[in-house]
């Protein structure tokens, strides 16, 4: 307390960093009240398929090793086994409920048992419109990987684009696929990426399109992201052609920052992220509407081939789970587990498969549950 | 449109080759910018090699047609019609109304249905990827850029995305042809049928049906993100790629990236017409005329135009001399590191012959 | 629009005239009943369209606000602010803007009014006019003319256990806030002579009218008192006079009175619980709003909420900045917290907002751990500190 009267600022400062440093200062003036009741944070869980169940498996190990205050509602849901998957609108009933889910990757077979042509995946993010697909692409220290120091943040749209499932079959042999981008929707995830960018201190947003051929469709979207560039004046802005940027990202991919791209030119530019800083098991990334948040590894391969083996890499979803406690106000958590993660990844001496290791799931995930520790000072 | 193009299709002739000692006609078309001097480079090292090829070297400036717009020279198309083979150099897109894009209107005209890219790490100019032997072969014809747009209602657009039985059927064959004659091991479909199920799901059909006809080799399907993904991790698995338009030009693109950018990587384009061969990479305005452009990437186009007519002895002569003269990293260009002049390089070549 | 905030009357016809673009989120809205919030209200049934709608900074439940710390204790109150709202775990994320208050450069404030703009809500201390010149405006006025933000609604409680002369006042003062006395047109005539013109508009006036008479209806206020000075100023505000009473004739069941300015100022000091909601022209405003501060302890208690059609901005509630005591750790904290449990009203999150007043007024009334300007001796930290250990006794989720 007397800390505090010298120098309110500075502690102020600092006891914004944790709950727990706020502990350490100011316990003579906790110690008076009565203990916090906890407040648990409900989630909703979506194992997805695949090596889906294992991954969440070891964050919730994680979890409860951490204390965290969170309670999982876990759904099996899931398009390969319809039977046992538990109806859509529970789901996002519950979703919207929570505000929070974490989801593992759902596999989308070539054809649907009801011919339908939207996959659940779709489903689920037009039903909780879920338009903003956040990728942090980042090398993580002790991974080893061609690239060093790439660190880009890819934001799709989601809803729209390539991805609307509008196909007919106008004469035999002759398929159609439409491809659709509207103004409301271009504007409003152009202003998503630059509102991450201003809230996460981002210098620059790229704007990836197609524009030299599809002069009308990614013409739009080009333009909504120029409009909505002059918002933000202390942004840089830029625009860069789909496959130039491909180029581009596998020949030095540390020039990009934040981008914003629509639905397809996404999906490729998030794999290929994820691939130059060591696959699809050490990428998280985040599905966003106005009101909720998805939390699912960045690229979306279910790994099936590895499903009971004790060989999948947890690090994506136990980094996504990180993400969630953030964003859910438990960040003196959230990090504690980020730096046990790092940690055990620089150490090099627990690492799974993918990484060159020779340990698997289990080991690793004890590994980290080993180096969790409370934040100091 | 799409009723148009079947009739296209239906109504074109299959192409045929023709194997000949004689000396062959070829047209070239040298390009804007650095293009004049990479072309008389590939000119002289072919002279040197003393391959049986007459060059007709055409203009293709844009003229005013009679219907009162830009477009190519009749001269130019003329020549390739009659030649059935061409090798281009780069070429600028002008900026203006009327001016439909040069790139697309040879596509057009010659019916250049499918493009090939083989991209190779070379020996001596290193990258972070030194195992890159891929081939992409790409649908040229419809697809995502098949230029079907419009405003449904102000503020939503509607692109199609066209395909078409027999032009995934056409490509998808003349894939597996090509993996075969090139005695490649292995051909992967690239594609998102689990999302747009019924288009590229039209297009893996055409692949799986043609599979059947190619006993021999090797097939497998490969979801888009897959691909990439694993392509930047470990380009090896990958052998000879078939996808639909857009994907194979973002991946062929990314695939170049992978083995130092466009200046070094070849590509053909085949069609039912002729075939035309081309280098992707810019024009370079700066350095034009400076003697300082990288002729690399338009000489493995003729060397993969050597192939395609058939004279394989002086393509792999070519192609030879020019991987040496690079892994010997003597006279390399300023693209790769090096202070060489483009004449200077190309002296070598023709030493090494 | 910003009488649209107050009633939510009319909101499932509204909801049937959106365009499709929208449809998507209000049939779910309208499915579930759920109420809206003041922001969602404002942002989905815009009234007049007067600039090309911006996409709404919300994402994953988390909404962005621009902070305009402004200068004196203005940093040091917002990190007050920004602590309390982490331990509440409000679900906002902020954009701290700084204006450096000696330039001369309107660069600062142009990004601070395109920040406002997107984020639609912002939280402010009181920004410094440094520059002498005349040509440089008051960047306060200026922020509140460029955002078109007519109406300020200071809403005037005693607080029990705060000294004042007066107990048990609740008054709501809504003052016209663009134009009036404030519309900045001066000019030197003849050498010697000054003109200073006033300015009112019928639009404007109605606008400040009808949103008074909602907003008393919505919060089950009695009587809305129009305050002016038509015997003198017949035209000005015998327009403004005559607007609120047509305006009031649609809303029977509120009672209308009038009341000459100094007259009104008399009577606040001797008996203020006549009054309820009083409406006023922009100077009579900042008049009689001083005046209720007073009464009720002083400039550090209240919080004023500024709206227009698109954007709100919260902050403390008489415009001071307070240079005298910047960085002694006396300043009151109150108001601005004050203004940022408004700003969460705002933003639909009562249950954050109400966690964070229950323990304001702990510490204030039950407490009764004042700052000097109240006759107390606690500092602003021992105040901040003891709200952050009620709100973290209150059983709440933690976002």
């Amino acid at each position: 307390m007397l800390l505090i009267r010298l120098n309110p600022l500075r502690i102020l400062n600092k006891a914004s960093a944790t709950i727990l440093t706020r502990n350490i200062h100011i316990t003579p003036a906790v110690a008076t009240l009565t203990p916090r009741q906890t407040n648990r944070v409900k989630c909703t869980l979506i194992p997805g398929d695949g090596v889906g169940p294992e991954l969440v498996y070891s964050v919730q190990e994680v979890f409860k090793a951490a204390g965290v205050p969170v309670d999982f509602e876990p759904y099996f849901f899931s398009e390969v086994n319809p039977t046992l998957s538990a109806p859509i609108d529970q789901v996002t009933s519950s979703i919207t409920k929570n505000k929070v889910c974490l989801k593992g990757i759902l596999a989308t077979p070539d054809y649907s048992h009801t011919g339908e042509l939207q996959t659940l995946n779709m489903k689920l993010r037009n039903e909780l419109d879920l338009y903003a697909n956040v990728v942090h692409v980042k090398s993580l220290p002790g991974v080893r990987s061609r690239h060093t120091g790439v660190d880009c943040v890819v934001i799709r749209e989601q809803t729209e684009g390539e991805y609307s499932a509008l196909e007919h079959e106008s004469v035999k042999g002759v398929v159609e696929c439409l491809k659709i981008i509207t103004a409301a929707k271009s504007d409003r995830i152009a202003k998503f990426a630059f509102d991450y960018a201003t809230k996460n201190k981002r210098k620059k947003v790229t704007v990836v399109h197609k524009a030299n051929i599809m002069k009308l469709a990614d013409g739009l979207f080009l333009k909504s992201c120029e409009e909505t560039s002059k918002l933000y004046p202390k942004i840089e802005f830029e625009k860069v052609i789909v496959d130039n940027c491909t180029m581009q990202m596998v020949y030095k991919p540390q020039q990009f920052d934040v981008m914003v791209t629509p639905n397809l030119y996404g999906n490729i530019i998030d794999n290929l992220g994820a691939g130059l800083v060591g696959g699809a098991g050490v990428v998280a990334g985040a599905s966003y509407s106005a009101d909720c948040v998805v939390f699912e590894p960045g690229a979306r391969h279910t790994f099936a081939e590895a499903v009971g083996k004790n060989v999948a890499n947890p690090t994506a979803m136990i980094l996504c789970s990180a993400n969630l406690l953030i964003h859910a106000n438990l960040a003196s958590y959230g990090e504690m587990i980020k730096n046990s993660v790092s940690k055990v990844l620089l150490d090099g001496k627990v690492r799974t498969k993918d990484l060159g290791g020779q340990s698997n799931t289990q080991e690793f995930t004890y590994a980290i549950i080993h180096n969790l520790k409370p934040l100091s000072i | 449109m799409a009723v148009r193009i079947i009739r296209q299709l239906a109504t074109t002739k299959q192409n045929t080759r023709h194997y000949s000692s004689e000396l062959k006609k070829c047209t070239l078309i040298p390009g804007d910018g650095i293009g004049p001097e990479i072309s008389a480079a590939v000119q002289k090292i072919f002279s040197v090699a003393k391959v049986p090829i007459e060059w007709e070297s055409v203009d293709v400036t844009p003229v005013r047609g009679p219907d009162g717009k830009f477009g190519i020279p009749q001269k130019a198309i003329d020549s390739v019609n009659r030649n059935k083979i061409g090798l281009k150099g780069p070429l600028m897109t002008p900026v203006g109304k009327g001016h439909r894009s040069l790139n697309l209107a040879l596509r057009k005209e010659f019916s250049l249905y499918a493009n090939v890219r083989p991209c190779r790490s070379l020996e001596g100019y290193k990258t972070l990827y030194d195992n890159v032997d891929v081939v992409t072969i790409r649908e040229n014809t419809e697809g995502e850029y098949s230029g079907i747009e419009h405003e449904i209602v102000d503020g939503v657009v509607q692109s199609i995305k066209l395909i078409t039985e027999d032009a995934s059927r056409r490509v998808a064959e003349f894939a597996f042809k090509y993996t075969k004659e090139n005695n490649r091991k292995k051909l992967t479909v690239v594609h998102k049928a689990n999302i747009m199920r019924m288009s590229d799901g039209l297009f893996l059909r055409c692949c799986r049906d043609t599979a059947e006809k190619f006993p021999d080799v090797k097939f497998e399907e490969k979801y888009l993100d897959t691909v990439c993904l694993t392509m930047v991790q470990d380009p090896s698995q990958f052998d000879v790629l078939v996808m639909p338009n857009l994907y194979g030009d973002i991946l062929s693109d990314m695939c170049a990236g992978l083995v130092g950018g466009l200046g070094l990587t070849p590509s053909g384009n085949i069609g039912i017409n002729g075939a035309l061969f081309e280098s992707v990479h810019g024009t370079a305005p700066d350095i034009a005329g400076q003697d300082k452009a990288n002729p690399t990437a338009l000489l493995l186009s003729s060397v993969m135009m050597l192939k395609y007519m058939g004279l394989n002895d002086y393509a792999n002569r070519i192609q030879t001399a020019c991987f040496d003269t690079i892994k010997e990293a003597k006279y390399l260009t300023g693209d790769l590191g090096g202070k060489a002049k483009c004449s200077e390089f190309t002296n070598e070549i023709c030493n090494k012959l | 629009m910003a009488a649209r905030i107050i009633s939510n009357s009319c909101l499932h016809r509204k909801l049937h005239e959106l365009g499709s673009g929208l449809s998507k989120l209000s049939r779910r809205t309208a499915a579930t009943a759920l109420p809206m919030s003041d922001f969602e209200i404002q942002h989905k049934q815009p009234l007049v369209k007067k600039t090309k709608s911006i996409p709404v900074a919300l994402y994953g439940g988390r909404h962005a606000v621009t902070m305009l710390p402004g200068g004196g204790i203005g940093p040091e109150l917002m990190l007050y602010v920004r602590e309390i709202f982490k331990y509440a775990g409000a679900p906002v994320d902020f954009e701290v803007v700084d204006i450096d208050p000696k330039s001369d450069e309107s660069n600062d404030l142009e990004y601070a009014i395109t920040s406002i703009k997107r984020n639609g809500v912002a939280i402010k201390g009181n920004i410094e006019t440094r520059s002498e010149s005349t040509g440089v405006q008051s960047r306060n006025v200026a922020i509140r003319n460029e955002l078109d933000l007519f109406v300020n609604v200071l809403h005037c409680h005693s607080y029990p256990g705060v000294p004042a002369r007066q107990s048990d006042i609740d008054i709501i003062i809504i003052r016209q806030n663009t134009e009036g006395e404030y519309a900045m047109l001066e000019h030197e005539s003849v050498e010697g002579v000054v003109e200073s013109m006033k300015v009112v508009t019928k639009s404007n006036s109605e606008r400040v009218a009808r949103f008074a008479f909602e907003y008393a209806k919505k919060n089950n206020r009695k009587k809305v008192t129009t305050i002016h000075k038509a015997n003198i100023m017949k035209l000005s505000d015998g327009l403004f006079l005559e607007t609120s009473q047509n305006i009031a004739k649609e809303y029977p069941e509120i009672e209308h009175n009038e009341m000459i300015i100094d007259n009104c100022c008399m009577q606040l000091v001797s008996k203020p619980h006549q009054f309820d909601v009083m409406i006023m022209t922009n100077l009579y405003g900042t008049i009689v709003s001083n005046v209720v501060c007073g009464l009720v302890g002083g400039a550090g208690l209240l919080s004023g909420k500024n709206y227009g059609d698109h954007y709100a901005i919260f902050e403390p509630g008489t415009r001071n900045t307070g240079t005298s005591i910047a960085g002694k750790n006396i300043a009151n904290p109150i108001a601005m917290i004050s203004a940022s449990i408004d700003m969460l009203d705002h933003l639909g999150h009562k249950e954050h907002s109400k966690v964070i007043s229950d323990a304001v007024r702990k510490v204030m009334c039950e407490d009764k751990l004042h700052t000097s300007d109240l006759g107390g001796t606690a500092t602003s930290t021992d105040i901040v500190q003891k709200i952050i250990d009620y709100i973290l006794q209150t059983d709440t989720r933690t976002w």
